[in-house]
């Protein structure tokens, strides 16, 4: 405790949250074991786990979303029995969701005021709470126009909104739930910078996250979760990534693969020192790879900063020069990548409708060879999941072609799109995914159910499907009593389980992956991407679209960025880095890159 | 070694009694026999409930509730003409309570069986009587596909009107019930009227269009056997095909069907479409084995009847000829509860009516139970491991 970093205001009588054995069942399932967790004055404590470990269930049970089952709860030296939300607020607990539960047509001082005591004889007066949130708002750092309607803001800005919202209430503590799953980088910079000034200012703070490199940047101390239980407090200065990785998996095997993907873009150069000798055989290409990134990002860093130094000063010129860059780097990486192999994916020029009838993408150019993985990142929202369901072949483009292999599908079924070898793993795995009310065979065979191996002239071949589900089942280690198992009794990581090994055993030869890993744990993760490699190996192209730039990085052969629907860059991994991105992902560039175009 | 496996759920396993299926493994059928059980219960424990509360509102309205009872749940068994009665009401009941079911399974309500079985019985009158020449071979079979046929077209506009311009099948459905109607008073006022009859109805079919009789007397007609054969196709059509699984798949979640091929458009019309079949399949039965002739009101309660059987059943195709058995028990026991005990023949909608409240109550009940249990079970496990 003494090596704390950040010593404002020092405890004097305890810590400010003592949760102690919180137990909460949910049915069948123990989600929290005994748990002891607790927080120290004006920190940052990060609440580290994988999937299901148990991290958001023990703070819903703090906010008073989940009633626990036993254990006790005292914050500020006082036992507390929290029922409901407005407990917790009135304790000075506030929590920001994934999910932010505001009024899209209100202001953002509206927003912010809403249930809290406001004057409203002789009138309604907002003129005293604005003028809080304004005071709050440039106290740490927090940008948003007090008077903007929320509908019209990003979602980086909606956070700001929904982090303010607690400070109102006067929150001297302030949870956050994964805040950083829809930033770009640069925002997540700017979050945590905001973040340091709340703590410096007395109140601590509960970072939920399942992200390493985030909670070492920002976090004081961590406490890893995993099944339900807490496994290690740490203070930050006093651990490694790899320690974390560590405890958040508990499997030495797979550690020392993930050290990769997780200590890539690691600056402390300890990291890379002690995993390069241990380094299984087979991963040493892949290391060298990280190894001279490492370098490349470093130098580059630099660079990228005096360039956006750059921009600030006379955009006008900097930003055409990087639009010529990226389409520079296009035709390189097209002449380079001819001979790589068969053109399994070719889009030309799509445009793709959203939901409300308007063009979500515009103008769309793609190819996919044989055995590489194209990445597409981007900010959500910005036309990934139209794209990702017009390269499957469900949403139809208004313009443009698609071809498979070389023959042209633009337009035709669903069905016809499977049997030439394409595989869809969906974004929104409840709705799109899964049949929540059948089996997990029924969930195996969903797409080849007319593939010979299944099916003989119309009937089902049972005894096929539930061997095969048994065998993916022990294959894809989906926690489950057998193929017969109801798809919906699983839990969320489990049932991507499912999608996954459906979407591999297909064998495809174009594979579009949305979000395959979000919410799987280390493990699960390093499984899909050793997956993902298994199958550009054997000649299938993959094109997966993620939100998580290190994913990105780690496994995809270019890089195309997507804002607003429009591909505004492409980048070859080897010259990609992470600030890059970020700024194409913020749409930087893409005022320049649209003043181009006829 | 997790608590997440230990916490796996516990499902109540019957001993095995009798091996359903050749396929699959032994954990399979047992497992699939531990359903059965565990679907039964509820459903056994519901019947006694609604047995129970019916027999407190007999006895409190001065009535013997033994005789009403024994007469209630006897009359199909004591007599060879009861239980022909119950095989003639089971044949209408099942291919409605089908023609609710199938469509249920892709998501859709067909709340217009009446109305199909209605035309089909109005087609397969004109068949029987215009046909009346044609030996009984060549006439018998074109009367009951006429009644398909019908039945399939009355459903099939209600499936194009959702399909072309999302007009919701429940509204559709319900209002052709009233346009058939008007199909009904037209065939037999107008087309071929019996102008003897007290009430609207058609002339006789020819005697070549009616469906052969069996047993000895009181026979019953061939359509029992054709309903049997039916129910035992439509089993194993949903169960073991291809298009059986997909209307599963279609019914579970359409977005997912549709990303992975299924063509929920054509699930959503064939489902309600075969549904409209079967109910004027049901029409041509009564009109070539019970009535002889179409009539007005011939369509009875039946439609009600079939969602109720249907719900009971809760989309299992299985269980549906079963529960369409049991409810027919008690139609045909209904009027011999009033001859004996002077019970009123509406007591026996009441009981129906309280066994589908008592099985959504035991659904729930049964539900939070096994949670509990296995809860508890969860807890004690990870006590011994601990412990261990």
């Amino acid at each position: 405790m003494t090596t704390k970093t950040q010593a404002v205001g020092p405890s004097s009588d305890g810590p400010l949250l003592q949760m102690s054995n919180v137990v909460k069942r949910f049915g069948t399932v123990v989600a929290l074991n005994g748990v002891d967790f607790s927080v120290d004055r004006g920190e940052v404590h990060g609440l580290l786990g994988g999937n299901g470990a148990g991290k958001t269930t023990l703070m819903n049970c703090l906010y008073g979303l989940y009633r626990p089952d036993s254990g006790s709860i005292v914050f500020e030296g006082k036992p507390l029995t929290i029922r409901a939300p407005r407990d917790a607020i009135r304790y000075g607990i506030g929590m920001v969701h994934q999910n932010f539960l505001q009024v899209d047509t209100y202001t953002v001082t509206e927003n912010i005021v809403l249930g809290t005591q406001v004057s409203s004889f002789p009138r309604f007066d907002l003129r005293a709470a604005r003028k809080k949130v304004m005071d709050l708002a440039e106290r740490y750092g927090l940008n948003v126009d007090p008077d903007k309607r929320v509908a019209d803001l990003p979602v980086g800005v909606r956070q700001r909104v929904e982090i303010l919202k607690a400070l109102y209430r006067d929150a001297r503590l302030l949870i956050l739930d994964e805040p950083t799953t829809n930033l770009t980088p640069q925002e997540v910079d700017a979050l945590f910078d905001s973040l340091r000034a709340i703590v410096d200012a007395g109140t601590s703070i509960i970072l939920i996250t399942h992200k390493i490199r985030e909670s070492m940047t920002v976090c004081d101390r961590l406490t890893v979760m995993r099944d339900g239980q807490r496994v290690e407090t740490l203070v930050r200065r006093e651990t490694t990534p790899r320690e974390l990785a560590n405890l958040m998996v508990g499997d030495q095997a797979v550690i020392e693969r993930v050290a990769v993907a997780v200590g890539e873009t690691e600056p402390e150069s300890d990291t890379v020192e002690d995993k390069a000798p241990k380094e299984p055989s087979t991963t040493k290409s892949a290391d060298a790879e990280s190894a001279s990134d490492d370098e490349a990002s470093a130098a580059t860093t630099d660079v990228e900063a005096a360039e956006e130094a750059g921009v600030e000063e006379k955009p006008a010129d900097a930003e055409p020069a990087s639009a010529d860059e990226t389409a520079a780097d296009t035709d390189a990486e097209a002449q380079q990548d001819a001979p790589a192999g068969p053109i399994r994916l070719r889009v030309e020029g799509i445009d793709v409708p959203g939901d409300q009838g308007a063009v979500a993408v515009h103008g769309c150019d793609l190819t996919v060879v044989s055995g590489q993985v194209l990445g597409i990142a981007g900010v959500a929202g910005n036309g990934q999941v139209e794209l990702a369901e017009a390269l499957a072949g469900v949403r139809r483009p208004s313009a443009g072609r698609l071809s498979v292999n070389g023959v042209d599908l633009t337009g035709r079924p669903v069905r016809d799109w499977l049997a030439a070898g394409v595989t869809y793993v969906p974004e929104d795995r409840h709705r799109d995914g899964i049949l929540t009310t059948a089996t997990i065979a029924d969930n195996l065979l969903l797409g080849s159910q007319r593939t010979s191996r299944f099916s003989r002239r119309g009937v089902v071949r049972w005894r096929a499907v539930r061997r095969t589900a048994s065998e993916l089942i022990t294959r894809y280690s989906v926690r489950a009593s057998g193929h017969s198992a109801v798809a919906g009794t699983l839990s969320g990581g489990n049932i991507q389980r499912v999608i996954l090994a459906r979407a591999f055993s297909r064998e495809p030869d174009v594979l579009i992956l949305h979000n395959p890993t979000r919410g799987l744990d280390i493990g699960s993760t390093q499984f899909v991407y050793d997956r993902i490699r298994e199958v550009t190996a054997s000649g299938a192209a993959v094109v997966l679209i993620s939100e998580d730039l290190d994913e990105l990085l780690y496994l995809a052969d270019h890089i195309v960025v997507l804002y607003n629907g429009r591909v505004v860059g492409r980048v070859p991994r080897q010259q990609a880095d992470r600030f890059q991105l970020g700024r194409l992902m913020a749409g930087a560039e893409a005022e320049g890159r649209e003043d181009d175009r006829p | 070694m997790t608590v997440r496996e230990v916490a796996s759920p516990t499902r109540p396993v019957t001993p095995p009694q009798t091996p359903e299926t050749s396929v699959g493994k032994r954990p399979a059928w047992l497992e699939t026999l531990g359903r059965w059980g565990a679907q039964a219960v509820p459903v056994v424990a519901a019947v006694a409930a609604a047995l129970l509360v019916s027999a407190l509102m007999i006895a409190a309205m001065g009535h013997d509730v033994v005789t009403a009872f024994d007469s209630l749940l006897t009359a199909s068994f004591d007599t060879q003409f009861g239980f022909v009665a119950t095989l003639h009401r089971w044949v209408p009941l099942t291919l409605f309570a089908l023609a609710f079911t199938i469509p249920l399974i892709a998501g859709r309500y067909n709340i217009g069986s009446e109305g199909q079985m209605l035309v089909g019985a109005a087609a397969a009158a004109g068949v029987g009587i215009s046909g009346s020449g044609l030996p009984a071979p060549v006439l018998l079979p074109l009367v009951l596909l006429a009644g398909i046929l019908a039945g399939l077209v009355w459903a099939g506009i209600a499936a194009w009107l959702l399909d072309q311009f999302g007009v919701n099948e429940i509204l559709s459905t319900v209002l052709l019930n009233f346009v058939s109607f008007g199909v009904v008073l037209y065939t037999a006022q107008h087309l071929w009227p019996d102008p003897v009859g007290g009430f609207p109805m058609t002339d006789h079919v020819a005697p070549a269009a009616q469906l052969p009789m069996l047993g000895s007397s009181p026979q019953f007609h061939s359509g029992v056997l054709l309903v049997l054969a039916v129910s035992i196709l439509v089993i194993l059509a949903i169960r073991y095909t291809v298009i059986g699984y997909e209307l599963r798949s279609v019914g579970a979640n359409p977005r997912a069907a549709l990303i992975h091929g299924v063509s929920v458009r054509s699930v959503a019309i064939g489902a309600l479409v075969v549904g409209g079949a079967l109910a004027g399949l049901a029409g041509s039965i009564e009109v070539a084995g019970v009535q002889g002739r179409l009539l007005e009101g011939m369509q009875s309660n039946y439609l009600q009847l079939g969602i109720i059987i249907g719900l009971i059943a809760r989309g299992s195709v299985v269980a549906v000829p079963l529960v369409a058995f049991g409810i027919s028990v008690l139609e045909i026991g209904a009027s011999a509860m009033q001859r004996s005990a002077e019970v009123p023949v509406q007591m026996v909608l009441i009981v129906e009516a309280l066994i589908l409240i008592f099985i959504l109550i035991a659904d729930i009940l049964a539900d939070r139970i096994t949670r509990r249990r296995a809860a508890r079970a969860a807890v004690v496990q990870k006590l011994k491991e601990s412990s261990a």
